[in-house]
């Protein structure tokens, strides 16, 4: 039976090519947003690692803001002059910021409070990189004061958070996710390690920074949320004296459930009243998060619609197409009733036919889109992913072209034997 | 009326040549009813489609009133067949997208100067005169063998042809529906002077022509 | 009988409800992504006030700056732009201004949040804002930090519901400012001039920002004289990179950028590429081929509908052909059929798209988001669907109708 059928296909190559053609390039575009949507359902499924609800983060503007890590202490900046960062006094935004923090934890409202360089859902992001050109670890970087765990509930896995103890200490102490200990010490534990740039001459390393030691081990930090992958990510404990390396640009407020966004006001006005300078500009974190979601899923929902209504378009097509082949060929369908096949064997033929085409169709859809990984074309989608991806399109395509069968293939059914004698 | 002289007709693909007419002689006079006969594949239909200048012949020369048609140009070649001829076929062969008045109208449409009001009105003539009055705005798929092929010679007298080919006319129908469509194309003839051509293998129906002209495997026999 | 040849064709439509349903719905479909998609990119790039000297404008929007251990990406400070750019030669002028910022106003008892950008005099002058009342601020404004502001015609239905606003004072970010024009809203997609309130660099709470040396948030336009001095500002400009002072060559080392039109800096920040290069071409290119790849789809079901539905007429042309029509005759009956449909579709996909931009606009998705058709495009759009339509729809009807009528009855070129 199979090679009858492969015979008859063959046989009226010229349009089943056409339909073939189309079922691949079907394939080829739904597969690009079914892609992109296991994508993010699978990056939502994975946890977060913090919690967004009642945290409100203070964006701080200094407008004082110049170079990279030594910065701020003075506003005419010699180019030449070289910097010493240590043996000063606290420098003015370290003092600035402390007492930003004490006035903000005045307000009953505030539970907690902390400082960071980067916020959840935020622009920003801070890069950096350790090992070697052959084996480039990258990770981003949050420098948090002590308090940062309590105010976004980041729950540790190993170790401590840094804190009081580690003051004078002759490393800078930091806390790493799972993902980071994973690519950096396999399955050594990372606890009292220390993360150096291994190709960094030694005398430049010494220079630049006493060496990083890994106190504790989160089990995540999603910046940017729930729809991206997880990566690497370090915080570093933020000083606020004279050992401070880089000035905040947030603070982050844990406020209790229930503010009202009345409290935001008197919130800037005395933080304003403490840095006349500075700007601020407040913003709950669970409104950011809706920002930042809606503009990271919008391209996948327009992309979603377009390749919706070209499914619907390709499905409309198909059965009138398909409809058109039952009609021309109503001589042969009705010579098999005559011969003795049940309206249930055409019926099954016709699905069946139509399936051998979608299969060539979808044979090259699946033997082009494997090559999207080997070309680079997209980013660094895992294998589990992909694969599933591949599956769902396929199913979304079989699917389809054998309900654009079902009517056409019922109406052969309702040739009788009579009309290809008719036609004879 | 219509003049054949030595017709050939060799189908080539790229393998093989299939002859299927070969040094056919025939001449039809104004206002003759003849049949053609002859077992399937012996060029029967072939013929009547070189007379009808469906089908150019690959030899031999074809007049109609005595003007060799054989170098006509396609668009005259069309406007011959608008003007002079009318075609009937086993399977009718009508449009099923247009109602049964709009596909008689069919050959005026490529005839010009004449207006869409003048068009409908041939149009009910020519069904009046094979006996269809009503349902007029009916499709064909709702008429059954008989009427259809009743439309069908509607169309093909809409435009007063001097010829009317038919081939196998009744060859889908049951005997009363044939014998039936028979009368319609004697009452052509008789009435109107047309010449009618009609390919058959019906012996009963080719008994009632005034002429038998029977081929086999392309040649003519009688 | 070219009126026969379209009531053929509408009773053809009439009949094949389907058919006709479905080519319909792909052209209309396909136009209306096509303009969606066209007017989008236009919204960013295309010259259209305020940026309507587009054609002899470059911008600096940002910088990178590497080093051994980290970069850093994005607008580049004051003081490097007066230093490079504002002494840039065969230049008419160059204007600096800041990112824009969120900023409060706590007016009437609310507040009011908006953007708020700190620009030159100059920047008036490049950028053809059309003022609603009032006017620009100046150089001598700038200069002498003056508190004046331009607003647009948002903030001043915000601040002052219908009434005109000239004159009057508001309050922004802790700051006093006098209005003194108000000018019709920026798209946020238009990056340079975009902004609900602008006021003079100035005014900046501290002069902090002339210390901002490399990285900063400030960025330049540049008007050359004409449009052929284009190519020599830019290659002045990387030349100066390479010399640019840095602070402390152990934190960064490498200056990268480059003096752009807005889609030369798209491909720049688009196309992942170490050195951040300006890759105009190859950005064009990806957006041409996700278009063609876009388009084959409604192609290839077009042709393949047309194809279906002319090999179901091949009875049909054996018919005509038999009672008179010669092949011509049939060709002009499928050319009308096909143009009428694409036509149809086209006047679909012309409202469709209208429909579709204004809700994108409503959604408030991207504010003061302003789309235009392309004109241009809905014909080229229109074009392609003809040229597949005729080439899918008469093509093959063409052949059939020079097929002798004898095949075309029988069906033939038909299934295989």
């Amino acid at each position: 039976m199979t090679k009858h059928l492969l015979k008859l296909v063959w046989n009226r190559k010229r349009i089943n090519f056409l339909i073939t053609v189309e079922i691949f390039f079907s394939f080829v575009v739904l597969f690009g947003v079914v892609l992109a949507a296991v994508y993010y359902v699978d990056n939502y499924n994975q946890p977060l690692g913090f919690t967004y609800e009642n945290v409100w983060r203070v964006a701080v503007e200094m407008n004082e803001r110049a170079e990279g890590s030594h910065s701020s202490q003075n506003t005419q900046t010699d180019l030449n002059a070289p910097k010493e960062p240590t043996e000063e006094a606290d420098p003015p935004a370290a003092a600035t910021f402390k007492q930003l923090m004490a006035a903000a934890k005045e307000f009953s409202e505030v539970e907690s409070v902390a400082t960071g360089t980067v916020s959840p859902y935020g622009d920003g992001t801070d890069t950096s990189a350790i090992g070697d050109d052959s084996n480039l670890i990258r990770y981003g970087v949050n420098l948090v004061s002590d308090d940062y765990p309590q105010v976004l509930g980041l729950t540790l896995t190993r170790g401590r958070w840094f804190g009081k103890e580690d003051d004078g200490a002759n490393y800078r102490p930091v806390v790493i996710n799972e993902k980071l200990s994973r690519d950096v010490f396999g399955e050594l534990d990372p606890l009292g390690k220390e993360l150096r740039r291994p190709n960094l001459p030694p005398k430049q390393e010494e220079e630049k920074s006493t060496p990083m030691r890994v106190v504790g081990v989160i089990n995540e930090f999603r910046k940017d949320g729930e729809y991206t992958a997880p990566e690497n990510f370090l915080f570093q404990r933020q000083l606020l004296n004279n050992q401070m390396r880089r000035e905040p640009n947030c603070l982050m407020l844990k406020v209790r459930p229930g503010t009202t966004a009345e409290f935001e006001e008197k919130v800037i006005k005395r933080l304003q009243a403490v840095a006349k300078d500075w700007s601020f500009e407040i913003e709950p974190v669970t409104k950011m998060r809706e920002t930042a979601n809606t503009f990271r899923l919008a391209p996948l929902i327009a992309g979603g619609l377009v390749a919706g209504f070209l499914m619907l378009m390709v499905a409309m097509g198909l059965t009138g197409v398909l409809w058109q082949n039952v009609t021309q060929r109503t001589k042969e369908i009705g010579l098999r009733r005559a011969k003795g096949a049940t309206a249930r064997r055409i019926h099954k033929q016709i699905l069946a036919e139509l399936v051998i085409i979608a299969t060539f169709g979808l044979i090259f859809g699946v033997a082009a889109v494997v090559q999207f990984p080997l070309l680079d074309v997209i980013g660094d989608i895992n294998s589990r992913v992909f694969s599933l991806s591949i599956v769902i399109s396929l199913a979304v395509i079989y699917a389809l072209t054998v309900i654009c069968g079902l009517y056409p293939s019922w109406m052969a059914t309702k040739v009788q034997p009579a009309e290809a004698l008719h036609y004879e | 009326m219509i003049q054949l002289e030595g017709i050939e007709k060799v189908y080539r693909t790229e393998r093989i040549e299939t002859v299927a007419l070969t040094n056919i002689n025939l001449a039809v006079n104004e206002g003759e009813f003849i049949s053609i006969m002859g077992p399937s594949g012996s060029g029967k239909s072939t013929l009547l489609n070189v007379i009808g200048l469906l089908d150019v012949p690959t030899g031999g020369k074809v007049a109609l009133n005595s003007k060799p048609v054989t170098s006509y140009s396609d668009r005259n070649l069309a406007r011959v067949r608008n003007e002079e001829i009318g075609f009937v076929f086993q399977t009718f062969h009508l449009i099923n997208d247009l109602s049964v008045v709009d596909n008689v109208e069919i050959p005026l449409l490529y005839r010009k100067g004449i207006s869409s009001g003048e068009r409908r009105k041939l149009a009910l003539r020519a069904l009046d005169r094979v006996g269809l009055h009503a349902r007029v705005h009916h499709f064909p798929g709702q008429l059954s063998g008989g009427q259809q092929q009743r439309v069908a010679i509607a169309r093909a007298i809409v435009g007063n042809p001097r010829i009317l080919l038919a081939d196998e006319p009744t060859g889908n129908l049951d005997s009363q529906m044939g014998d039936e469509i028979m009368d319609v194309l004697r009452g052509l003839k008789e009435n109107e002077k047309t010449t009618v051509v009609m390919v058959t293998h019906d012996p009963r129906q080719a008994e009632k022509t005034e002429r038998v002209v029977r081929l086999f495997d392309g040649r003519q026999v009688s | 009988m070219l009126k026969n040849y379209l009531k053929v064709a509408f009773k053809v439509f009439l009949r094949r409800k389907f058919f006709t349903f479905i080519s319909l719905f792909a052209i209309s479909f396909t136009l209306i992504i096509l303009m969606v998609a066209t007017a989008l990119f236009d919204n960013v790039f295309a010259p259209q006030p305020p940026e309507d000297k587009a054609d002899r404008s470059l911008y600096v929007m940002g910088i990178r700056l590497q080093g051994p251990e980290s970069q850093s990406t994005g607008p580049a400070g004051y003081v490097f732009l007066e230093r490079y750019v504002r002494t840039l030669p065969n230049v008419e002028k160059v204007s600096l201004y800041t990112t824009p910022n969120v900023v409060y106003s706590f007016w009437k008892g609310g507040k009011i949040k908006s953007f708020l950008k700190r620009t030159d005099g100059e920047f008036w002058q490049i950028m053809g804002f059309q003022f609603l009342e009032g006017g620009p601020f100046t150089v001598e404004d700038e200069k002498s930090a003056n508190f004046v502001a331009v607003i647009n015609e948002a903030t001043r239905r915000k601040f002052f519901g219908d009434e005109s606003a000239v004159g009057k004072m508001i309050e922004a970010d802790g700051q006093q400012f006098r209005v003194v024009g108000v000018v019709g809203n920026v798209p946020i997609f238009r990056i340079n001039p975009f902004s609900d309130i602008w006021v003079p660099i100035s005014t900046s709470k501290t002069n902090a920002y002339k210390s901002q040396l490399l990285r900063g948030e400030f960025q330049a336009a540049i008007l050359a004289k004409s449009s052929a001095d284009l190519p020599g500002i830019k290659s002045e400009f990387e030349s100066r990179l390479p010399g640019v002072e840095f602070p402390d060559k152990r934190e960064f080392n490498t200056a990268i950028g480059g003096a752009d039109t807005m889609f030369e800096f798209a491909s720049r920040m688009m196309i992942p590429s170490q050195q951040m290069e300006s890759q105009p071409r190859k950005l064009l290119a990806i957006i041409i081929s996700l278009m063609v790849l876009f388009m084959i789809l409604p192609t290839v079901n077009l042709i393949n509908i047309n194809v279906s539905r002319i090999l179901e007429r091949a009875s049909e042309i054996g018919v005509r052909k038999a009672f008179g029509a010669s092949s011509w005759t049939l060709v002009g009956q499928f050319v009308t059929e096909n143009v009428l449909l694409t036509l149809i579709g086209g006047v679909l996909g012309f409202f469709g798209s209208q429909f579709v931009l204004k809700l994108i606009a409503d959604s408030g998705l991207i504010p003061y988001a302003e789309f235009h058709l392309n004109y241009r495009f809905f014909v080229y759009g229109l074009l392609t669907a003809l040229f597949f339509g005729l080439f899918s729809g008469v093509y093959p009807a063409w052949k059939m109708s020079r097929l002798n009528p004898v095949q075309a009855l029988k069906g033939a070129g038909g299934s295989r």
